[in-house]
């Protein structure tokens, strides 16, 4: 099993949340977009310049920044 | 003469708050196909069945943290006008994510009605919704709506008058968060209790934001006589 950051994951990549580190109001703002621990995420598609990128989470998608992704590790399924 | 009741609409960004709005007052405001299109608070009345309907749009959020100005204004009209009903305008064909702040306004202890909007969309996304079950689970009344094209919005009124008569019980669900959480959650409701803001807020719900760590809470409590001492959480 491979563990990654979320901004590593190729378009159509899926996985499962395994850690969303971080702290703060950005944080909080994450787990309150149903980012969190044991839920399903995929890749849907990567900004032209790498930043923002696109996820499918909970059955909608979510645009986060690279640096927001990199705080949550996905383990790629 | 006519009794007055307040109502106010809650609900994700773009969940059809607006909409459901202007059904039941008929008024005209602007509504846009993009999230944050209500800002501020907007009123409206309306009348039904011998009531006088004060209905409050509130602006779309998804949580009701204290970290945006959208859910502060939202949250403290809620905390602090106590609105006899507030109706959650909820997205049917995205019921995960706009649950959740479902969950947050029944651990505040509002009376609550979930208005399951755009139940075609959900339809068509071959989404079968068991509405009675639903509301049997959650413990509130679930009111089906397609609010572009006005369906539901006379149901949606009696339910709001039926739950402010009590004709209809709000039970609500109490979210269980674990041995160790709600061991210190009971700890702390002990301490609330003998506080004078637990006769302004259910004091469950004060003590899952100390534990959060909400900076406007933790302000509250300091602003009260003697809450220096409850205020130390940690």
């Amino acid at each position: 099993m491979v563990v990654k950051s979320l901004d590593e994951l190729k378009s159509g990549e899926k996985g499962k949340i395994v850690r969303v580190r971080g702290k703060g109001s950005v944080h909080r703002r994450i787990i309150d977009m149903g980012v969190v621990t044991g839920t399903e995420v995929e890749m849907q598609r990567v900004a032209p310049l790498g930043d923002p990128i696109e996820i499918k989470v909970k059955g909608y998608c979510l645009t986060l920044r690279k640096e927001e992704a990199s705080n949550i590790y996905v383990e790629v399924s | 003469m006519a009794k007055e009741i307040t109502v106010a609409l809650a609900g994700n960004p773009n969940s059809g708050k607006t909409t459901v709005f202007n059904n039941l007052t008929k008024a005209r405001q602007h509504v846009g196909n993009w999230p944050g299109v209500t800002v501020e608070k907007k009123v409206g009345s309306c009348s039904h069945d011998g009531y006088n309907i004060s209905v409050v749009d509130l602006p779309g959020v998804y949580s009701l943290t204290a970290y945006s100005l959208d859910e502060v204004i939202a949250r403290d009209f809620i905390v602090d006008e106590k609105p006899d009903v507030v109706v959650d305008i909820v997205d049917a064909s995205n019921l995960e994510r706009n649950l959740y702040l479902a969950v947050q306004l029944l651990e505040m202890g509002v009376k609550l009605i979930i208005a399951l909007n755009m139940m075609d969309m959900a339809e068509s996304r071959k989404y079968q919704i068991d509405v009675k079950e639903m509301s049997r689970l959650i413990g509130v009344p679930v009111v089906p709506l397609v609010a572009n094209r006005n369906k539901g919005t006379s149901e949606l009124l009696q339910t709001m008058v039926d739950v402010a008569e009590g004709k209809v019980e709000v039970l609500g669900l109490r979210l269980d968060y674990g041995r160790e959480v709600e061991r210190e959650l009971a700890k702390l409701e002990q301490i609330i209790n003998g506080n004078p803001l637990a006769r302004r807020y259910s004091p469950r719900w004060l003590a899952i934001k100390l534990l959060e760590e909400d900076e406007e809470i933790i302000k509250k409590f300091k602003e009260v006589k003697g809450g220096q001492r409850t205020s130390a959480t940690r």
